[in-house]
């Protein structure tokens, strides 16, 4: 059979497109413009797909309830946790997070959780969005 | 055929033990179960001395006209390297096939083994990578180009031995920062 | 390599290679369109990953060692932690036995699917590489409801699993299942009568049953050949001892054997359809019961101190069998650790499979061994004093030119 894709092709002609067109339905010539342009109200951005719970985004320090055991740090894989010694409690840099929780589940206090937060993009490996404590 | 004949793990350790009585140093059998049927599937370690290791092979084709041979394993640990050849028999059968591990120790003072490309061509990138990152020397292997590790790398250094011949001065913490 | 002679040219292609997932450097002897001799070097991915093993506990060594590779990010987390498991003697409960059948399973689905669309689009076939990895999609949707993440998924845990599987999911699993079952009547349709596949695809790259043999292939690479070799079969771990089922060799569907780039996307699509059936039987037959066997982690990381020993796992991934070794020292850090991705073992029989092709077949023999990540290419064909460079977008053109000339 020579054509067998051809009512696929044909029939996409007439559906709706798969992809969400996210963030934009084209891609505008400059970023950073785009997003003033979406806080100002001037441009309307398509939202991402809704993430399932229990999703690995950015993670979400408790700061009252860490007792400092260092547990945490002894687990990490990639080292992107830090103790703070005078203070005894702990600082996380997203930059070297592989996002793998797996400090969450040994935590005896459970101070570690993570968000559905997944847009985290910056220009500086140590800038304050990309550090939690 | 050979294979058809189902040899125990007993039998076959036991066949070992009476070609090679004084050089196999130790030997073991592991079983472990599986699945709610508690199936159950073995390993035989056997470590034999490194002058009858070739023969020791060859005589693993009694068992099976065609054993698959997995990778070669080594480490170093004090004055000796070891050298682990990972095979397997009887595959094609279900629930039946045996691992069989063979351990050979070499001093560190005269690191030079046996090729057994002529028994399993596929063995070819696993003893050049031995050479390159132990220092094993091995004897007629078909060539001798490195496999893994680039041409400009020093000759002299071994990047999986702990002595001094280690890559300690080639390794960098990038994520050191400066305070 | 023999000496050269007045009709024949060296052509080398790679390190980083059009049709294949790893670098490799190839030495192609041509004459004329032909191929008379090939030779293999490797090593330009090397990451020192066994290295940096041996300073890492091994909690820490299951996140380096899921990103060994993208696509086989579950198998070398799990025969990790097999190994490991065997040393310490932990046994793990059945209910987390199933689950990562479950699992284990999803992976072989995607990978598969994958790779039928990268083997489509080295033939020239695009609509079919985006009609598969739509179909990719929704089951990666599946993957990140289960596991919180699309591909890393992070759910390996030395002793059972990280997350449950509870009845209230099984219904957003059975959906997806069945969307699958649906989708592929269609798919083996397009793969398996259309006529530009089976003209770009019968009698080329034939591996014969003793060759695979001897070099030691594994996975459907082996099994296309006859051969039948399956971890799942021979040696079962997880739950794979109570499942039903067995070696998927292209003779189910044929009743013949060759060998061919043909016989290969046979043993792969049939091994979609079997994944399906097995999650299906796991869901039906779950027991109950724990998902770890030591919960409390950091009582695990102190029992693992202390154990001293060796051991080994094996496991099937996608593209064959997949080994670890691992010794450990009752120190806290690893001793050594090997790895054997499969792919290794299935770079040898290349050069029996490509003796005797044309230079348009590269990319399509060499994808159908499905080697494991994606890069681009420049080939060089040295033709006396003149070089000239072909790079990825002119080989893919020559195969599709071809796809064309067979088609006229």
């Amino acid at each position: 059979m020579r054509f067998s894709m051809l009512p696929q092709v044909l029939g996409r002609m007439f559906k709706k497109p798969v992809t969400n067109k996210f963030p934009a339905k084209y891609t505008p010539s400059s970023t950073t413009k785009f997003m003033e342009n979406v806080s100002n109200g001037t441009a309307k951005m398509n939202p991402p797909i809704v993430t399932p719970d229990h999703f690995r985004g950015k993670i979400c320090y408790d700061k009252e309830k860490c007792i400092g055991c260092k547990l945490c740090i002894k687990v990490c894989p990639t080292e992107a946790i830090e103790f703070k010694e005078d203070e005894k409690k702990i600082r996380i840099f997203l930059a070297r997070c592989c996002f793998c929780s797996q400090c969450n589940d040994i935590c005896p206090v459970s101070c570690l959780s993570m968000s559905n937060e997944f847009l985290l993009a910056d220009t500086d490996k140590y800038s304050k969005d990309l550090i939690v404590e | 055929m050979t294979r058809d004949q189902h040899k125990t793990p007993e039998e076959i350790l036991q066949s070992y033990q009476n070609a090679f009585s004084q050089n196999i140093s130790e030997s073991r059998i592991e079983r472990h179960i599986t699945g709610m049927k508690k199936t159950e599937f073995v390993h035989i370690w056997i470590h034999i001395n490194r002058s009858v290791f070739k023969e020791g092979l060859k005589h693993l084709f009694q068992f099976d006209e065609c054993p698959h041979f997995a990778v070669t394993s080594g480490y170093d640990i004090n004055d000796n390297i070891d050298l682990i050849y990972h095979f397997s028999i009887y595959h094609g059968f279900p629930h039946k096939e045996l691992s069989i591990n063979f351990k050979v120790t070499l001093p560190k003072s005269d690191p030079t083994i046996e090729t057994i490309t002529d028994l399993f061509p596929g063995a070819l990138i696993s003893e050049q990578e031995k050479q390159e990152m132990l220092g094993v020397k091995v004897k007629d292997i078909p060539t001798n180009k490195r496999i893994f590790i680039s041409d400009d790398f020093p000759t002299n250094v071994f990047p999986w031995r702990r002595d001094e011949t280690g890559p300690q001065k080639f390794v960098k913490n990038l994520h050191e920062v400066e305070q | 390599m023999s000496p050269v002679t007045k009709t024949t040219f060296q052509l080398p292609i790679g390190p980083i290679h059009p049709a294949l997932k790893e670098p490799v450097a190839f030495q192609f002897e041509i004459d004329g369109e032909r191929i008379v001799d090939v030779s293999v070097a490797l090593g330009h991915v090397h990451r020192a990953i066994e290295w940096a093993g041996t300073k890492r506990n091994p909690i820490q060594v299951l996140y380096l060692a899921e990103r060994i590779c993208g696509i086989c990010s579950y198998c070398h987390p799990m025969a990790f932690s097999l190994a490991v498991e065997r040393i310490a003697d932990i046994e793990v409960p059945e209910h987390a036995q199933y689950l990562r059948v479950i699992h284990g399973e999803l992976e072989r689905i995607c990978s598969h699917i994958l790779w039928a669309g990268v083997a489509a689009h080295e033939i020239g076939f695009d609509s079919v590489l985006f009609l598969t990895w739509e179909i990719r999609e929704k089951v990666l949707d599946l993957t990140e409801y289960l596991c919180g993440n699309r591909i890393t998924k992070g759910i390996t845990m030395i002793g059972g699993v990280r997350r449950d599987i509870t009845p209230e999911m099984y219904p957003k699993i059975h959906e997806t299942l069945q969307y699958l079952k649906d989708r592929f009547e269609k798919l083996r349709h397009v793969f398996l009568d259309d006529k530009t596949f089976i003209m770009r695809s019968k009698g080329c790259g034939i591996l014969t049953k003793e060759e695979a043999l001897k070099l030691a292939a594994v996975g459907p690479t082996a099994r296309a050949s006859g051969v039948k070799k399956d971890v799942r079969l021979d040696q079962s771990y997880f739950a794979y001892g109570d499942l039903d089922f067995d070696y998927v060799t292209p003779d189910v569907l044929t009743g013949e054997v060759n060998g061919d780039v043909y016989d290969r996307i046979i043993v792969r699509l049939l091994e979609i359809k079997q994944s399906i059936s097995l999650i299906e039987q796991c869901l039906e037959h779950m027991p109950s019961g724990a998902i770890v066997s030591e919960p409390k982690i950091a009582k695990l990381l102190a029992k693992l101190k202390t154990v001293n020993g060796e051991g080994i796992g094996r496991m099937e991934a996608p593209r064959g069998e997949v080994f670890h070794y691992v010794k450990m020292n009752a120190n806290e850090h690893i001793y050594s650790w090997k790895v054997r991705a499969p792919t290794y073992s299935n770079i040898m029989p290349w050069i029996p499979m490509l003796k005797g092709q044309q230079i348009a077949d590269i990319p399509i023999v060499a994808a159908s061994t499905d080697p494991c990540m994606s890069c681009t290419n420049r080939v060089t064909v040295i033709e006396n004093k003149n070089s000239f460079a072909l790079d990825k977008e002119e080989l893919h053109q020559q195969s599709i030119q071809k796809s064309r000339r067979l088609n006229a």
